[in-house]
């Protein structure tokens, strides 16, 4: 069936296009949903690798 | 919550990170040779093993997978366990993921150096060697989703979305571009053929490229540029859209390395529109990477480790730029098949990958040794000397891509091709080869004096095994999304479906590419005259793909005038039908060979040429730079394994008369006596039992059945 499906398929051109359409629909959502995260979670998360001191580490200067 | 007292598993790290260094030197070792073999031929030293076609292969194998690979677990395995509160999964599970790439590594170098390839860019690898990579890499899949699964934060930091990324995808692209029918232990012929083939290679070349030597780093990039710069993430907002558009993205793009192919043309225009797009997750990634070093900037100025960070950013932003502009047709009808795209991959590799590997190791290795970097003064004069090896490398490819190309495109005033022997257009680039391999040596040269400097630092430290560090449990919370949660931030912290959103990302573009290109029959048409190899043409083929000739030389005529006249009729997709594997190749150090055998052609030379070219290239011309190939005319070639190479291909397809495989051998001989007879006649005496017959006789099929089809040569374009 599916073989069938892609056989009839017209316009295979327009792949580019549609996908770029469904790209853009998607990122904008995603862009708009970011906005919307809570700006304390966003400062936590972004944190992350600098609350990870270990009890050794602790002592250790940068180079 | 009561803490939970743990212990960092340092070894395994440490490990990787020497593994990392010491890969790392032979890599680009094996690479100064190749660019020394640009200059002077003879360093192949008239050998099988040392040859460009053979050792090509082994250097981008070994500082992709090996130095590059190992750099990527040194970094994943310390900043995992770090950013998950835990130690890693299972201890064996990190040993024998150490092991066994350590093993595939030494099989690689061993198998290439041999002549077993499959003769895929980047994919050279066996099948039995296929296999035990991907039982490795789930074996690192498996520790690190385990690692993820038990960690004791509850948020899902955004280096381990790349992670897991980088883990489903090239998990699928290994899987699928491997496929393959044995015909022994050390040979095997792919699935696709032709043109799907070419897809199929490129949309996991161009992925390696992007789930391998970027996803990963670009982790790394999310970890060790705050911990160095001491400053959060200039925006996380920011990198829950890079992440996103960066993968959806990526894995379209790989048909930018079949322009003016014969790949049909919507798949050719879908790769060019995503690369374009690519520039904006990537520089996205770039300024977040940055702007994080805002306030610390000063910093920059002292710190080594910051300093190769952010030469390995900005590199990471040039090749970004770089790649789709290379992706647009105007820009890649002068770029392609020339050293352009050398330089562009090594401004990736070196620095990118090469300097954050570095900052990532004059990071970590002073901390798990409890002391001070030994010299900040070597690090910073390490970095230097590497930053002007990358400049001293790729600047004089560029202006030699720029300088052939536009020697292959000029006519005379009266329409005829300037320079018409190819040869002219590699001398020309003479010096630039040379000012490469300075280029090369200095980076060595940094790599030596940054080894010298972390032995010392190892040897003033005391090793710390395992790293004690403690964090409260992390509570259970309920799988659904809780009030106010976004879907994002409940994806954050659910691993499992994480994974299969990240999976259904990289799956879209890669299905819509591919899967119609084998089912719409339309995109690949036939040709009546395009007939199946005969069995002496399929042994000559299989030792081109040993000696890694499409290292050097294209078989795709691509349909520029420029082109049809020095080659002849342009590729078409029906011509590669029978080609398992495709050999187009994607770099020309010598010219294109699909139309070699053509006779009225323009590329046509007599047997009597091959063989004296085989036996020494210098003797019919001073300034080739092709190797040696005496091997070829002293050794025997194996016909014993010619029947089972036929029942292989009429399994994958190709028209060979039923029970063909019991008398291919007669037919074999046959047309190997014709050719040792025309070489006799030339005064030449070799027997028809050697491998040169075979390899003359492939060489002689070439465009023979395209240019049988009596199709006129035609003009695409006036490039």
């Amino acid at each position: 069936m599916l073989r069938d499906v892609f056989k009839s398929i017209g316009g295979i051109e327009n792949y580019g296009l549609i996908s770029m359409i469904i790209f853009v629909f998607f990122f904008a959502l995603l862009i708009l949903h970011t906005f919307s995260l809570k700006r304390k979670d966003v400062d936590d998360f972004s944190r992350m690798p600098l609350d990870d001191v270990s009890k050794e580490s602790d002592d250790i200067q940068d180079i | 919550m009561e803490n939970q007292t743990f212990y960092y598993d340092n070894k395994i790290v440490k490990n990787f990170a020497y593994a990392t260094l010491f890969w790392g030197v032979i890599g680009m070792v094996v690479g100064l040779l190749l660019a020394l073999q640009f200059i002077w031929p003879a360093l192949t030293f008239g050998i099988p093993y040392t040859t460009f076609g053979r050792i090509r292969p082994i250097h981008t194998n070994a500082v992709i997978f090996a130095f590059v690979g190992n750099g990527m677990f040194t970094g994943i395995y310390y900043s995992l366990q770090r950013l998950c509160k835990a130690r890693m999964f299972n201890d064996l599970l990190s040993k024998i993921n150490f092991w066994g790439w350590q093993l595939i590594i030494v099989l690689a170098a061993v198998s290439f150096a041999g002549g077993m390839t499959t003769g895929k860019e980047y994919a050279e690898l066996e099948w039995p060697i296929d296999l035990l990579v991907a039982v490795i890499w789930l074996v690192f899949g498996a520790n690190m989703i385990g690692t993820i699964i038990k960690r004791r934060t509850q948020h899902i930091y955004v280096a381990i979305w790349f992670y897991i990324a980088t883990f489903v995808t090239i998990t699928v692209l290994h899987v699928v571009n491997s496929l393959a029918i044995p015909v022994s232990l050390f040979k095997s012929y792919p699935i696709y053929a032709g043109v799907q083939d070419a897809l199929v290679q490129w949309w996991y070349g161009h992925n390696a490229v992007a789930f391998f030597l970027t996803t990963p780093f670009l982790g790394l990039m999310y970890y060790y540029l705050p911990k160095a710069a001491n400053r959060p993430i200039y925006s996380y907002r920011l990198s829950i859209v890079h992440f996103w558009a960066l993968i959806f993205l990526y894995i379209w793009a790989g048909p930018h390395h079949l322009l003016y192919s014969a790949l049909p043309g919507w798949a050719q225009s879908l790769g060019v529109v995503f690369s374009v797009m690519l520039i904006a997750p990537s520089w996205g990634g770039m300024v977040n990477g940055l702007l994080t070093l805002r306030g610390a900037w000063d910093r920059v100025r002292e710190d080594p480790v910051l300093k190769f960070m952010v030469v390995a950013v900005t590199a990471y932003g040039m090749s970004t730029f770089e790649g789709p502009m290379m992706s647009t047709k105007t820009v890649n009808a002068i770029s392609h098949f020339t050293d352009w795209t050398v330089g562009h991959a090594h401004i990736g590799a070196l620095g990118w990958n090469g300097f954050l590997t570095f900052a990532v190791l004059y990071y970590l290795i002073p901390r798990m040794f409890q002391t001070q970097l030994f010299s900040r003064k070597m690090a910073n004069l390490h970095f230097w000397i590497g930053t002007l090896g990358i400049i001293f490398y790729a600047v004089p490819l560029y202006w030699g891509a720029i300088t052939q190309a536009s020697m292959w495109k000029e006519f005379t005033a009266d329409g005829f091709l300037k320079y018409p022997n190819f040869l002219e257009t590699v001398t020309q680039l003479q010096p630039m080869y040379a000012t490469r391999a300075i280029g090369g040596a200095l980076y060595i040269v940094g790599i030596l004096l940054g080894l010298y400097n972390l032995i010392l630092t190892i040897r003033a430290g005391k090793f710390l095994p395992e790293e004690a560090a403690s964090a409260p449990a992390l509570t259970r919370v309920e799988g659904k999304r809780g009030s106010g949660e976004g879907i994002h931030r409940w994806l954050e912290r659910r691993p499992v479906q994480f994974i299969l959103v990240a999976l259904v990302a990289i799956l879209i573009g890669g299905l819509i590419e591919i899967v119609p290109l084998y089912l719409v029959k339309t995109n690949i048409p036939t040709i009546a005259s395009v007939k199946p190899y005969t069995p002496l043409e399929l042994q000559g083929r299989d030792i081109y793909v040993r000696e890694g000739c499409y290292t050097c030389h294209s078989q795709q005529v691509r349909p520029f005038r420029s082109e049809t006249e020095r080659y002849g009729e342009y590729a078409k997709a029906g011509e590669y039908v029978y080609d398992h594997p495709f050999q187009w190749g994607s770099k020309r150090n010598g010219p294109d060979l699909s139309r070699e055998g053509v006779v009225s052609g323009r590329q046509y030379k007599p047997n009597s040429w091959h063989y004296n070219h085989m036996m020494n290239p210098q003797r019919l011309n001073e300034q080739s730079i092709m190797p040696v190939y005496k091997w070829l005319i002293y050794d025997d070639l194996d016909i014993s394994t010619t029947p089972r190479k036929i029942r292989v291909m009429q399994f994958l397809g190709v028209p060979y008369p039923q029970g063909y495989d019991k008398i291919a051998n007669d037919d074999l001989m046959i047309q190997a006596r014709g050719i040792a007879d025309d070489l006799k006649s030339q005064g030449i005496q070799v027997e028809p039992t050697k491998e040169i017959i075979a390899m003359i006789a492939y060489l002689q099929r070439l465009g023979k059945d395209v240019h049988a089809a009596g199709m006129p040569t035609a003009t695409i374009t006036g490039k």
